[in-house]
């Protein structure tokens, strides 16, 4: 039940892009946790950089994708840059279309 | 801080700062100024003031209220003093080009008009000054070092500024005539390459790494090129006013001071190649490949500099050395930037409320890249042009090239309008649900 929650969330958080890259934060690697506790939803993500005013968008993107699941009582979503994020962490389904070496 | 804020003012900023640039080529283009007039003369004096004060400095002020905070991950000392600032340096710079053309005869005779627009502006760029060294000052990291240094050298200019219109107006005593007499190079010097130059530099070190997603230039690195270029303005302006004082030439230091210069620019160079050899994101947007000619421009005044000087012509092209630097160099950085940043600054403002809620196009998809690529390529083989005519003491090819610049810049600011109107946005994605079209001249967040 727990595991097709966090299934629906990690799904449910594909509408939010990183404006600059264009693609969704889970296939660009950006959601590192995600854990449900009964309704309850804790998200830690990252984003390239930190100080970036999009940053705070995407935050609060996540929490409104997360939030509008069926069966999320509350979602609470931490911004966290350690470990920084690196393109290493990109899916390799859309690593090439982003204009990204193959091997990084 | 996680993450910044809009700055509400910089769509202002740029719109003023542009208004200016048209401006400037239109005087450029109607043959007033250099090399119609002699560059100490007082319809040259309006052009630099236009271009650098109008132009450069206000788009500069502009770009450094948003990313000030993204460059230090803090937040602005105040969101208040933007507009004020604003207001007060176009007030000033109004009433400083009234004053020069007063003096040059094109207005009545009013020498209190320069002191007035040195005191706006002094005030307004105080503002600035106040505002950003505040916030860089508690957390001088990496680039934010390059604007510290910047305003340190605004601070000079402007001092500079200030003393040469009270001593036009006969305000300022013999020490203020003295310091007209001999410090233009030194007021030139701490303008165009402590505060520009320098600045341009720290910022796009933060930009160049944030767009192409390579790791920050290394701090060791970064501070050998910024203290070498620091000196080379320490050198100028501390060494050329001590030998004012001494009543000596400022021959000795500004050999000094371009060798420091050179070295900056070198190691600028090094630094730029670095980070696109480490860029993990191999595909150049058009504001890369863009500002990859500014910097070949930087070269070339580099170069040209060094020429000039070992055929001793460069007191009869500084004209054409300064036109180099102001639109190769700064010009040209400042165009490729802003194409970006107003493509980013308003998808944040438009998009980034209803992320999450709603499907969102890139940021990519505000701007038309391939339509807007022909507009700098005119504008850089003008400027291009431009620095041979002067060169080659053509005032009417000079004339023609800025006539061409004219037409370029024309086109981008119809590609920026067009960016804030979201009109290359499909219309599915264009105003999703909850969101609110931009207003083109300030953000509304």
């Amino acid at each position: 039940m727990t595991d097709h929650l966090v299934e629906r969330v990690r799904e449910a958080l594909r509408v939010v892009i990183d404006p600059e890259l264009g693609e969704n934060i889970v296939d660009l690697g950006f959601i590192y946790d995600i854990a449900a506790s009964g309704g309850a939803v804790r998200i830690k993500m990252t984003a390239t950089t930190p100080g970036c005013p999009a940053t705070s968008f995407l935050r609060e993107g996540a929490q409104a994708a997360a939030s509008a699941v069926p069966g999320v009582v509350s979602a609470d979503v931490a911004m966290i840059f350690e470990p920084a994020w690196t393109p290493d962490l990109i899916a390799s389904s859309i690593r090439a279309s982003l204009g990204f070496a193959a091997v990084n | 801080m996680i993450g910044g804020n809009i700055s509400r003012w910089t769509m202002t900023y740029f719109a003023a700062a542009l208004t200016w640039l048209l401006a400037a080529l239109a005087l450029m283009a109607a043959g007033i100024g250099h090399p119609a007039t002699d560059v100490a003369a007082p319809d040259t004096l309006v052009l630099v003031h236009v271009i650098c004060v109008g132009w450069l400095s206000t788009a500069m002020c502009g770009a450094l209220f948003q990313f000030v905070p993204v460059l230090l991950a803090k937040p602005l000392f105040s969101e208040r003093l933007a507009l004020p600032a604003l207001g007060l340096l176009t007030a000033g710079l109004i009433a400083l080009l009234a004053g020069f053309m007063a003096l040059g005869g094109r207005l009545p005779s009013a020498p209190w008009l320069l002191p007035l627009g040195a005191v706006l502006l002094v005030a307004g760029f105080g503002l600035v000054i106040v505002d950003l060294g505040l916030t860089a000052w508690l957390r001088p990291t990496g680039p934010a070092r390059f604007v510290l240094v910047g305003l340190a050298s605004l601070c000079t200019t402007v001092t500079f500024g200030a003393v040469f219109a009270f001593a036009l107006a006969g305000w300022a005593g013999p020490v203020g005539d003295a310091v007209l007499a001999r410090g233009i190079p030194l007021h030139a010097t701490a303008g165009l390459g402590g505060w520009l130059t320098l600045t341009a530099m720290g910022v796009s070190y933060r930009l160049l790494s944030m767009f192409m997603l390579a790791p920050d230039v290394e701090d060791r690195q970064s501070r050998q090129t910024l203290a070498a270029g620091g000196l080379a303005v320490a050198a100028a302006v501390g060494g050329g006013a001590f030998a004012i004082g001494l009543g000596m030439g400022l021959n000795a230091v500004f050999s000094v001071a371009a060798l420091l210069g050179l070295t900056c620019a070198a190691l600028y160079g090094r630094d730029v190649a670095g980070v696109f050899r480490s860029r993990k994101r191999h595909h150049l947007e058009l504001n890369m490949r863009m500002a990859m000619l500014s910097f070949a421009s930087l070269a070339g005044t580099a170069v040209l500099g060094v020429a000039l000087v070992s055929m001793g012509t460069l007191p009869l092209h500084l004209g054409a050395f300064a036109f180099l630097t102001v639109f190769g160099w700064l010009s040209g950085l400042v165009l490729a930037k802003l194409y970006k940043i107003v493509a980013f600054l308003t998808w944040l403002e438009t998009y980034g409320p209803v992320m999450g809620r709603a499907a969102t196009p890139r940021v990519q998809d505000l701007a038309a890249e391939q339509r807007a690529t022909k507009w700098f390529a005119i504008y850089y083989l003008a400027v291009w042009a431009g620095t041979l005519a002067l060169l080659a003491g053509e005032p009417s090819a000079f004339r023609i090239a800025a006539a061409a610049m004219t037409v370029g810049v024309i086109g981008i600011i119809h590609e920026i309008i067009r960016i804030r109107r979201l009109e290359d946005v499909a219309p599915p994605l264009r105003l999703p649900a909850g969101s609110v079209a931009p207003h083109l001249l300030f953000a509304k967040t």
